[in-house]
């Protein structure tokens, strides 16, 4: 740098430096080859070209060495949070299930028993069924009829539905204690995992395949640009939120339940559901898109095992539904909470919803209120959902599953009546799928050194990016209020302009969509001039550190 | 602003309200309408023939919620006794901390010592990979947990009307659940399964306890965070003779009533939260938080050292005596077996260890049986685990809680 001003100061001074790297022949032999090479040829056509611009953005991201930093490019193009479809645990509409297997591509089989893969461990689980039978038994009647709790309730949740889970939570602490105290000895995963008790679980994901909403139609007719072009399918932006009642996860992965290879066949079918998500009942909301599975990024322990869930919202659900439509609801929660949660993992693993996965993940779910229990076994295959790959992908997720089964009758004079032994023995079953290591490279999209951002050296850029990101995936509130184009404006500025005279100086006014701002579009922080660095300093705004995308 | 002139000329509610009255003392006009109708042959009819009376007033009707009606607090109340009780909560402390607790519970203490038999377990070692499970249980509980919820203000004493912004976080709630029952976690894994076969564990049970005491009826409620029962009673051999006990102090001029307020709603019996029919019902070890952003003074002065170990002492009181109802009915005076009880009172970082007897529930005076209490307190877990400028950080973890707690379960 030196050098190049002096250049500028003394002219001649560049006759003066020795040219110690300038051959001739080098040069010839980069510029000429035998055969000749010419540039690939584009598609010029405008399709085309946006295609390959959204492509070099999943090629940027995919390319960010830290999980937090791929987090805020996900959200980078949406200053106030993208517009999502929310998938809530504990709500499901009438008839959710084609919406939910299209929106998180599984195929789902219903089984009678638990898969193949759980075979080996019949002969252990049987073992230890007869240890710790009695043992649950006391614990079932010592949870419904020896303890006097006071359940607090809310008013925002239907009373019902909080008792319900509450008493299912109480349940399957005891449960998971009493199974792993004994499995300890027996198998070596269960000292080194981590029981967390109802954990943060999000997922956000883009979803194609979906009709437009008649918003966008009705905006796309008055443009030009949109001329021939009005049908172009959208991305939707999906989050899921949930909080399960217990989850245990481990620093290795499950073992897939189906070989990688077989993942891409046709027998797997996912229902196609292109209806707008507000006809079934969904709804959306502005947010930033979160994906966290239950801790931040740098827990050892990155994979989950098993995770419990209630089904206390069955009893919010109008006697109309059915019991059929009852029994989907479930079926949808454990598809919903296991994608969610496998797409949470997946993402700190550097894999987004525009990188695909490389490898399967696999997860355990178990909807349960104490006494009915249902089991799903699901494996993660891919993750990319989004406009481009909807149709043409030929992986799916899988999921299998049982129907709700009694693990006991009923309790009559402080005994357990009718304990039905299969179904703890799949739940030990489920405990005793041992993680194992995988032969591959679990993290090929996140850097060698840099992983997270605690990796990272430079003390600015780690401060900044993690508040950043914490502040973004809380979704607190933004200080100022978000735009919006008031009644009045509607009427007298935008149907009947009767204002005319007025500047014009609201976003609507000068053709600004305040919605497409960009998360970067904001003043940094300032530097007042006594923070400056001495001696001369003219920077005014502190270093923002946004990837660049 | 004072009401005045001004004010009342810019109010636009004042404004409105007067133009209001003004309107509606206003006169028709006759607009000759009526003739020029008349003369076309058209009928007019009297407008007020079709104004409709006024609705009656319906009765009201009692509308069965989602929620059940909540009872209005007076004499009808089916818990209102004429005779107040003096009520100690989960949620605040006693003025005079271990010294009031003392007083209430008639207890001498044994400071700075457990009973032989926790310390000599205590010495032994635990595995690696246990400790290491404790670090993991720490760094979760402080770091790497998903809540985000906002945390207490900041308040700077230099700047008292500085309006900091608020940090979200883990709350401490959470934070105490989290690292607590991972701690029991481990413990038991660690332990065989026969030893875990034979105990029980709640979470968030009540716990109450109601007693006289020199004419004045007192009780504790109390919140048992996790509670560890046993399939028997919990015994330790207590050897008495060389140890110096702090006899129960004089409070003067304090009584010892100060700062439990009188509650004239509340329930005659005792509640010891696991029913006689369950098998583990005996106490073994509880454990207790110290919320810092629940618990309080009444009258909001920070809550002192003191008054946070005075609050140990007052919750093993208060879960050992309801066991000693529930065994030997609600009128039972000295005991005719000492009932024993482990706690531990944590804030996430800080551990309080106790072990309580309870010789007798006749607490008047200072005289007769006492109830003892062996007590080793502020035993730190770690110096601070934190995201220290973007990295998780655990400094200066001790190795000794942990085998404090693994003896605890263990004896």
């Amino acid at each position: 740098m030196q050098l190049l001003s002096v250049h500028r100061t003394f002219p001649r001074f560049k006759q003066l430096i020795f040219r110690g790297y300038s051959q001739a022949v080098q040069i010839q032999n980069e510029d000429y080859t035998d055969a000749p090479v010419y540039p690939p040829i584009l598609d010029l056509s405008l399709p085309a070209k946006k295609l390959r611009t959204r492509q070099s953005l999943h090629k940027k991201i995919q390319n960010i060495n830290t999980v937090e930093e791929k987090q805020i490019a996900l959200n980078m193009p949406r200053y106030y949070g993208w517009q999502s479809i929310v998938l809530n645990e504990n709500k499901i509409p009438f008839n959710a299930m084609p919406l939910v297997q299209h929106y998180t591509r599984t195929h789902f089989q219903l089984l009678d028993k638990l898969p193949d893969i759980y075979a080996e461990s019949s002969a252990t689980a049987d073992i230890v069924l007869q240890e710790i039978k009695s043992c649950i038994e006391e614990c079932i009647v010592t949870e419904n009829e020896g303890v006097e709790r006071n359940f607090v309730t809310s008013l925002n949740i239907p009373e019902k539905q909080q008792i319900a889970d509450a008493h299912t939570r109480n349940i399957v602490k005891q449960i998971n204690r009493i199974i792993l105290n004994n499995l300890t000895d027996k198998v070596s995963h269960v000292l080194s995992s981590q029981v967390d008790y109802n954990p943060r679980h999000e997922a956000f994901w883009f979803v194609g395949g979906v009709q437009l909403p008649s918003t966008v139609l009705k905006w796309r007719k008055k443009q030009k640009y949109y001329k021939n072009r009005l049908h172009e399918p959208l991305d939707r932006p999906v989050q899921y939120k949930g909080s399960p009642l217990l989850t245990i996860r481990n620093h290795l992965p499950l073992k897939p339940i189906i070989p990688y290879s077989e993942i891409e066949n046709p027998d797997f079918k996912v229902p196609k559901f292109s209806h707008c998500p507000k006809t079934v009942g969904y709804f959306t909301e502005f947010r930033h898109g979160t994906n966290i599975p239950g801790f931040w990024p740098g827990d050892f322990d990155e994979f989950g095992l098993l995770s419990f869930h209630g089904r206390g919202h069955i009893l919010d659900r109008k006697d109309s539904f059915g019991q059929e439509d009852n029994l989907e609801a479930l079926h949808c929660q454990a598809i919903q909470a296991s994608f969610g949660w496998l797409l949470a993992q997946a993402n700190y693993q550097g894999f987004t919803t525009f990188n695909d996965l490389t490898y399967p993940l696999v997860t355990q779910t178990v909807v349960t209120d104490g006494q009915m229990v249902s089991f799903y076994a699901y494996q993660l295959n891919t993750t990319v959902i989004h406009s481009d790959e909807v149709d043409i992908n030929p992986k799916h997720n899988i999921c299998f599953g049982t129907k709700p089964m009694k693990l006991y009758e009923s309790i009559e004079n402080g005994s357990v009546k009718g304990l039905n032994e299969d179904v703890l023995k799949m739940l030990i079953q489920f405990y005793l799928n041992a993680p194992e290591e995988r032969d591959h490279e679990m993290k090929p999209y996140l850097g060698k050194e840099e992983q997270i951002i605690a990796d990272i050296e430079d003390d600015n850029k780690r401060c900044w990016l993690e508040s950043t990101y914490k502040h973004l995936v809380s979704n607190r509130p933004k200080h100022n209020l978000i735009p919006e184009v008031y009644d009045w404006e509607k009427i007298y500025k935008i149907q009947f302009n009767t204002r005319f005279y007025e500047a014009r100086r609201r976003p609507f006014e000068l053709d600004i969509n305040p919605f497409q701002r960009r998360l970067d579009e904001h003043l940094p922080p300032y530097i007042p001039k006594v923070l400056r660095p001495y001696p001369k300093s003219k920077k005014k705004f502190e270093t923002t550190y946004y990837p660049k995308v | 602003m004072k009401l005045s002139k001004v004010l009342c000329r810019q109010h636009v509610g004042f404004m409105f309200k007067r133009h209001w009255l003004i309107q509606g003392k206003r006169v028709p006009i006759d607009l000759g309408m009526e003739e020029s109708l008349k003369a076309k042959g058209i009928p007019v009819e009297d407008a007020l023939e079709f104004v409709k009376e006024k609705p009656e007033p319906r009765e009201r009707l009692e509308i069965i919620g989602p929620h059940e009606p909540i009872k209005p607090l007076d004499e009808n109340h089916p818990d209102y006794k004429e005779k107040p009780c003096l009520t100690l909560k989960n949620s605040s402390v006693l003025l005079e901390g271990v010294s009031q607790a003392q007083v209430l519970t008639k207890t001498i203490i044994a400071e700075g010592r457990l009973p032989h038999k926790i310390e000599e377990l205590a010495e032994l070692a635990a595995p690696k990979a246990v400790h290491e499970g404790v670090k993991k249980a720490i760094l979760s509980a402080n770091v790497f947990d998903c809540e985000q919820k906002k945390l207490p203000k900041i308040k700077d004493s230099v700047r008292p009307a500085f309006n900091f912004p608020r940090i979200l976080g883990i709350s401490d709630r959470r934070r105490n659940e989290i690292l607590t029952n991972k701690l029991v976690q481990l413990v038991e894994k660690s332990n065989d399964a026969e030893v875990t076969q034979n105990k029980y564990v709640v979470n968030d049970v009540d716990c109450q306890s109601i007693f006289d005491k020199e004419g004045d009826l007192i009780q504790f409620q109390d919140v048992s965070n996790i509670l560890v029962t046993s399939n028997k009673p919990l015994k330790h051999e207590l050897n008495e003779s060389d140890i110096p006990f702090i006899k129960i102090p004089d409070l003067y001029p304090v009584k010892h009533t100060v700062t439990l307020p009188p509650e004239h709603f509340y329930d005659d019996n005792s509640k010891y939260p696991l029913r006689p029919s369950v098998a583990k019902k005996h106490p073994h070890t509880t454990w207790l938080h110290f919320n810092k952003t629940e618990v309080g003074n009444l009258y909001e002065s920070p809550v002192t050292q003191t008054q946070i170990l005075g609050r140990s002492l007052t919750h093993a009181f208060t879960v050992a005596s309801a066991y000693a109802k529930q065994i030997h009915g609600e009128d039972v005076k000295d005991l005719p077996e000492p009932i024993h009880i482990n706690c531990i009172q944590t804030d996430g970082q800080l551990f309080h260890f106790g072990v309580f007897e309870l010789n007798t529930l006749n607490v008047d005076g200072t005289d007769g049986v006492k109830n003892i209490w062996y007590t080793k307190n502020n035993v730190k877990l770690y110096d601070s685990s934190r995201y220290l400028s973007g990295m998780p950080v655990l400094e200066n973890y001790n190795p000794k809680v942990y085998s404090y707690i693994n003896a605890f379960y263990n004896c």
